[in-house]
């Protein structure tokens, strides 16, 4: 999931930022702030990761969040970190499946 | 409240469940034996974090989740009047069915709205039945003799119900600023905001030192609660001295 590209073709996908596990921006997709978007994203999966420790639950795969307007999706893979936001929230589902099966494999 | 939180822990795949407040106070949790006051107080603390960073990209969040290789962290967040802000925190294993908890869980905050809005609270009360062998409970150890069910358990060693972090105190949780008191429940806490912003529209900005004052009078040994609330409002109206505003006040309260 190192390219964006890929990401873009899911319609739902508004936009989407790339970063790494310390939250150092990488690449945005029509994400006009892309390097605060990284640092919250990163703080985010830190405390995430924490949390996830203390219960034994063991590596943060990923974290989704969803409200009225928006969802957003957050995917945590080898050492990289994907976040995208999804419009209408509903379609949430529908991207983590995308991810989840098609995306994961290329 | 813990047999809201049950329901949740009926669930298969479910190990605990907890709710705190905006400040990360824990406020009940409910769930297998390893999953103790402390550590759900400390997972609070932490989830309080990543809420906030959450709100820095989407402040209107109504659902987060967070997948693990071994399980699963839902939290959802409900809003109470007057304390604001809470968050019901699920933790799971990998055989969480995510449909039947979804549901659940949104069943769950309805029921912890009201609960933790006055509306339930009462009957809530009546209805606690003992944690399930295996189980770690606010309730779990045998409760002292005049102690209230909805008191957190104390730090060993210390008698005193944890209020102060437990988000009950009423200095905590109510708008009005009354820090003196401690109150027995959310519900009771939510009263004596509504009795201080009353009273204070006949005596003005002395309210909250009169209801400060009546609560010692009418409960002096124990935490606040709504079961002497009817003492309380009659203590407080001795305050007013028109006998129409007197009644005006009485009947705001009886209101709700």
């Amino acid at each position: 999931m190192g390219d964006l590209k890929l990401v873009a073709k899911i319609p739902e996908v508004k936009s989407a930022v790339l970063t790494d596990m310390t939250g150092g921006f990488l690449d945005a997709l029509r994400e006009p702030d892309g390097e605060s978007v990284a640092a919250v994203i990163g703080f985010l999966t830190s405390t995430m990761n924490q949390a996830g420790e203390d219960l034994g639950l063991g590596a943060l795969h990923g974290i989704s969040f969803s409200g009225q307007a928006r969802a957003c999706l957050i995917v945590v893979q080898g050492g990289l970190v994907t976040t995208v936001f999804v419009e209408p929230p509903t379609s949430l589902p529908a991207v983590e499946k995308a991810f989840d099966t098609s995306l994961q494999g290329q | 409240m813990d047999t809201i939180l049950q329901s949740i822990l009926d669930v298969a795949g479910v190990s605990a469940a907890l709710v705190f407040d905006g400040g990360g106070r824990l406020v009940c949790h409910r769930g297998h034996a390893i999953y103790d006051r402390a550590l759900c107080e400390q997972l609070s603390g932490t989830l309080v974090k990543a809420i906030d960073s959450v709100e820095l990209q989407q402040e209107d969040w109504e659902t987060i989740t967070a997948r693990y290789t071994d399980g699963k962290l839902m939290l959802r967040r409900f809003e109470v009047a007057v304390t604001g802000r809470h968050v019901l925190a699920v933790v799971a294993d990998t055989t969480l069915n995510a449909s039947f908890a979804t549901v659940a869980t949104r069943v769950a905050t309805n029921k912890l709205k009201k609960a933790l809005s006055g509306g339930a609270s009462s009957s809530v009360a009546g209805t606690l039945s003992p944690p399930p062998a295996g189980s770690s409970a606010l309730a779990s150890p045998p409760l002292p003799a005049g102690s209230s069910p909805h008191l957190p358990a104390s730090r060993p060693g210390d008698s005193r119900p944890m209020l102060a972090s437990s988000g009950l105190s009423w200095s905590q949780s109510s708008s009005v600023g009354l820090s003196r008191i401690a109150v027995a429940d959310p519900a009771s806490s939510a009263f004596l905001s509504r009795a201080a912003k009353g009273l204070a529209r006949h005596v003005g900005p002395m309210a909250k030192v009169y209801v400060e004052e009546g609560v010692r009078r009418v409960s002096p040994d124990a935490p606040f609660s709504l079961s002497i609330a009817d003492k309380l409002i009659d203590d407080l109206a001795g305050q007013i001295e028109e006998m129409e505003e007197r009644e005006s006040f009485r009947k705001a309260l009886a209101k709700g």
